[in-house]
């Protein structure tokens, strides 16, 4: 065993060695600078703000001038756009597993409630389904499995909802609705900087459900003000009342 | 020992002497009592502390994902039986638990239910119907459709210290039937009524072998054979035989027969895997069928009870013959003591021994992945937690995936023929959605435990680094769009030194004026180093850090190409990024850990963080589509759907030392590396190497075609083909592409007309502040 690790931490480290081109060789100056550093990168989740652009990385530089939209000088070389089927027709090979879960129905249905009671019968009634969730009906695998979670969340495990709303989001990922109680559960759990993402992932997800969007909203607010971002907070809860 | 002879008419005269004789042989055989008794004390302690204290060591027991069956669930009705097959499911009429018969496409099962995080998942009767490869309804033995059913998860391994004993615990209540019966038949008849110990059992075990003609029964009990390989070494001499006989009787006088034979049921030794030995009932039932020890049917238990005398010489894998007939002996003991009738014992000789081909837990099974599984444990567990403590890990390996990546390497090789000899390659699938590894590849040989090149070989990615650079451009819309003019002309650059960077295409050529995102697509060395030249390295840098990479480059131009080293693993973090609408995530091979009892220790929970703009990544993973539709990767659509729309990047290094592919669908993301160990040539580019091994893990695969949502601030337009001008509709060469919502081009002259170029760049720079505004929006 202890042979074998040696071994490939010697493999390992050799090959590195090898593999790795010198980097002093080219000794480059770089024009460019670092004028719009943009802050958000890796690391803690702390400073949650998205990474895009914010005003200061806005303006353009000049120095760039050769890659602004401009039409070719000749254009003899250059190859015309192809054109494909626009990315959301994918064919007629639609996957079945989207169409209980994603099918999307007309809102309008303005009071998006959030369950909090857990429901007295699992198992997947029409009744449990109603209480569910305004914005859209759920059916099959996840609405049982929301079922399950919001019974382990009313009986205060709260470890059990979130791992039994990860099966939920295997089955359906793109389900904006799990990520939402997902988040919820985070925020219950005192990872307030996790319910934020989880929000803003099913946000993206979300779209042409402006009651789910102001629910997500909302819940954001108050992941926010948990982090101590009563601006961000605010700003989140204007965007609530827009979607809604 | 305390023979003391009675005096008998002694005479006075030597009296004397006789006095003090016995005197001596009094205090002696006092002595000795006291010292009998001192050591029977001791040997009671030690038989005392170490039956009721934790008996043994158990080694964590790793997991892979157990199947979630729903309906609507892809899955082809063979990858499910494979499945089945793998869990040691018996092809028979529904009878029990481990069960299963396939008629069409109905599939009915009995599983086995099995312990989870959040608890129990009962075992039931159930039916599975599948059309094409989708199952179209799952319902209950009642006939009532039910929404979700969790299959128990195969063990794919276990984390052992270097030479060590491996048990799977069973207890009283989980044996199967005759086990008991026959195993007292066969081994010590008098169990139940001997006190330890039994002179009787040893006069009838000299007579039943010389009646069989062969030593068919042991003289020692069971007691004693406990005993034996619970406390004591394996020197034969008589004052161990005594010792074990005094213990025997010590241990009957603490525990009762029931607890004494659960022990014994999974302490005996049963055979040796590797370095492994494998003791008890429980685990040799997986070891030598792959069946939970409560499932065998009398002919197994024979075979399993008849190996107790010798596991070696009775190997059924090695030895198959006198397996056989070791078999068919103790049958013919277990009709004779009543333990099943003769049509049984008839029906039970005819059966094959019925072993599977090898051990269906292997240590070795999924090395690359146990390696990974081990090391992230680690970080949270001290080695001696692991190897003792008789964790239970619930992996996201999915074993149908990681045979179809073992096949697709294995016969992608056989394509290349022998130009693919000293080649090595390694393999990560993994869900872009959930950030879970579901496959992994370290070597060209799978089961080989070695170097785990998914996660020590680091290797410049070539290539594979453009995404990076592209998306850098792709934040600020106000300057790049996919439709940008970017030129690819040769260049170079200077250094401090005065030494020139010139790099150059794969196929030596300029390709002069080009869209930005064809730069991408065809791979141009050319236009995108100038490009990642105009954005900064530092900057193209500090993207991949967002994206994930952690490894601290130097900024300097060489960069751009790819001259960094990742590995396999840190490329997949990379992509992930990319491939999950710009949430980074980290790669998790563990969900969760119980203990030993089952109550619920850790999660490792779903955890993810937004580094980039849902429209940024929107266009580069457009530009990735257009890598396999028109770009380096377009052979893929010769043996996959269009309808796909894959996304992925090519990566070669120099002299094709190194063979990349990354590339992802909407459910499955995989990097492929190819290369030599010594870093020594290759006949293999990314497109020709590690490109194909990529398709054939996809055609196998059967992946969710790639259909991201379309972020609220990107629009479709329509622009010219030819000048990237923006057009109509129904206007020749007219296509629709994807902008930042404002960034996209003004619009053209009408059809057809030719126009200067004089635009309107008022307008432009509005929209792009409209963007912005939007932008500052959303990232609050």
């Amino acid at each position: 065993m202890n042979r074998w690790l040696f071994g490939a931490v010697a493999a390992s480290v050799l090959l590195s060695g090898c593999a790795t081109v010198e980097h002093g060789s080219i000794p480059v100056v770089d024009a460019s600078g670092s004028v719009y550093d943009q802050q958000q990168g890796r690391g803690s989740g702390t400073t949650s703000r998205p990474p895009v652009a914010t005003p200061s990385q806005a303006p353009a530089p000049v120095e760039d001038a050769g890659v602004v939209v401009m039409v070719p000088g000749g254009g003899a070389s250059a190859a015309p756009i192809q054109s494909y089927p626009a990315s959301g027709v994918a064919g007629s090979v639609a996957p079945i597993v989207s169409q209980p879960i994603t099918a999307t129905t007309p809102d309008g249905n303005a009071g998006y409630s959030v369950p909090r009671a857990p429901s007295g019968a699992p198992g997947g009634s029409p009744a449990v389904s109603g209480n569910l969730a305004a914005d859209e009906q759920l059916d099959g695998p996840v609405l049982a499995l929301l079922t399950t979670a919001q019974r382990e969340q009313g009986s205060g495990n709260l470890d059990s909802a979130a791992s039994s709303l990860e099966r939920a989001q295997r089955i359906a990922p793109r389900e904006p609705q799990v990520l939402y109680r997902l988040a919820e559960v985070r925020l219950a759990q005192g990872d307030a900087a996790q319910a934020e993402q989880l929000a803003r992932r099913a946000l993206t997800y979300a779209g042409g459900r402006p009651a789910l969007q102001a629910s997500l909203w909302n819940l954001i607010a108050q992941a926010r003000e948990r982090q101590g971002d009563a601006a961000g907070a605010a700003q989140a809860r204007d965007r609530a009342r827009v979607n809604l | 020992m305390t023979r003391t002879r009675s005096p008998k008419s002694p005479s006075p005269r030597r009296s004397g002497t006789l006095r003090s004789w016995l005197g001596w042989t009094a205090k002696l055989a006092l002595v000795g009592l006291v010292v009998l008794a001192g050591f029977a004390v001791y040997l009671d302690a030690v038989v005392q502390e170490k039956f009721s204290g934790k008996r043994w060591t158990l080694p964590a027991k790793v997991y892979a994902r157990p199947l979630e069956l729903f309906s609507g669930l892809k899955l082809s009705k063979q990858d499910f039986l494979t499945e089945l097959d793998a869990l040691g499911y018996r092809r028979e009429a529904v009878a029990g638990p481990g069960s299963v018969a396939v008629s069409g496409n109905t599939v009915d099962l009995h599983t086995r239910g099995f312990r989870f995080y959040e608890g129990d998942e009962p075992a039931r009767r159930i039916r599975v119907r599948f059309s094409g490869d989708y199952v179209a309804g799952l319902s209950g033995a009642d006939g009532k459709d039910l929404p979700v059913v969790r299959m128990e998860p195969l063990l794919i391994g276990g984390l052992y210290p270097a030479h060590n004993e491996d048990r799977i615990l069973v207890q009283r209540n989980e044996l199967p039937p005759y086990l008991v019966e026959t195993l007292v038949a066969v081994e010590d008849r008098e169990f139940f009524s001997h006190f330890g110990v039994s002179p009787k059992s040893i006069v009838r075990a000299l007579w039943v072998n010389a009646a069989a003609g062969g030593v068919v029964q042991g003289g020692s009990t069971l007691t004693q054979q406990l005993v034996k390989n619970f406390y004591l070494s394996n020197e034969r001499s008589l004052v161990r035989k005594a010792t074990e006989a005094m213990m025997a009787v010590l241990l009957e006088l603490h525990y009762d027969k029931d607890e004494i034979l659960e022990a014994y049921l999974n302490e005996v030794f049963l055979g040796q895997d590797g370095n492994r030995a494998v003791h008890g009932f429980g685990l040799a039932s997986q070891y030598f069928f792959g069946q939970p020890l409560a499932e065998l049917q009398p002919h197994q238990v024979a075979l399993l009870v008849g190996m107790v005398k010798g596991p070696t010489y009775y190997n059924p894998r090695r030895n198959p013959e006198r397996a056989m007939t070791r078999r068919n002996l103790v049958i013919d003991l277990m009709a004779e003591q009543s333990v099943i009738d003769a049509a049984q014992a008839a029906a039970a000789k005819q059966k094959p021994l019925g072993v599977t081909a090898r051990g269906s837990l292997a240590n070795s099974s999924h090395p690359a992945f146990l390696d990974l599984v081990k090391r992230q444990l680690r970080e949270d567990y001290q080695e001696a937690d692991l190897t003792e403590e008789g964790l239970r890990i619930f992996t996201s390996l999915d074993p149908i995936l990681q045979n179809k990546a073992e096949a697709a390497l294995h016969d992608t090789f056989k394509r290349i023929g022998k130009g693919g000899d000293p080649v090595e390659a390694s393999m990560v699938v993994s869900n872009p959605e959930t950030g879970e590894v579901l496959a992994l590849l370290g070597s060209r040989q799978p089961r080989f435990a070695g170097f785990n090149r998914a996660l020590d070989a680091v290797r410049p990615i070539g290539s594979l680094i453009k995404p990076a650079i592209y998306l850098t451009a792709l934040e600020k819309p106000s300057q790049y769009t996919l439709t940008s003019w970017v030129a690819d002309v040769p260049f170079s650059v200077k250094g401090q030194d005065g030494q020139l960077w010139r790099p150059q295409n794969y196929d030596h050529q300029a390709h002069g004026d080009i869209y930005l995102y064809q730069g991408l697509a065809n791979s141009y060395n050319l236009s995108t180093a100038k490009l990642g030249l105009e954005l900064g390295v530092p900057n193209v840098l500090k993207t991949l850090a967002r994206l994930g990479v952690e490894r601290e480059w130097p900024a300097y131009p060489s960069m751009l190409l790819g001259a960094g080293a990742l590995t396999p693993m840190e490329v997949s973090s990379m992509y992930l990024t990319i491939a999950s609408g710009g949430f980074n995530t980290p790669l998790r091979g563990i969900r969760s850990v119980l203990a030993a009892e089952g109550e619920p220790l850790k999660r490792y929970p779903f955890q993810i963080q937004q580094r980039f703009d849902p429209g940024a990544i929107y266009l580069l993973q457009n530009a990735m589509q257009r890598v396999m539709r028109e770009g380096t990767g377009r052979s893929v659509y010769s043996r996959l759907p269009r309808s796909l729309s894959l996304a992925g990047k090519t990566g070669t290094t120099n002299d094709s030392r190194d063979s990349w592919f990354a590339g992802f669908s909407q459910d499955l993301l995989a990097v492929v590396w190819l290369g030599r160990d010594d870093n020594g040539k290759t006949p293999l580019t990314g497109a020709t190497g590690a490109l194909r091994v990529w398709t054939d893990f996809m055609v196998k695969a059967d992946p969710l075609p790639l259909d991201m949502p379309v972020p609220e601030n990107v629009t479709q337009a329509w622009v010219d083909a030819r000048s990237g001008l923006g057009s109509e509709p129904g206007c020749p060469d007219a296509v629709q592409m994807p902008y930042i919502r404002g960034s996209e081009p003004p619009p053209g002259p009408p059809c057809g007309l030719p126009q200067a170029p004089a635009e309107n760049v008022q307008d432009v720079i509005e929209n792009v502040q409209d963007v912005m505004d939007w932008v500052r929006d959303w990232s609050n």
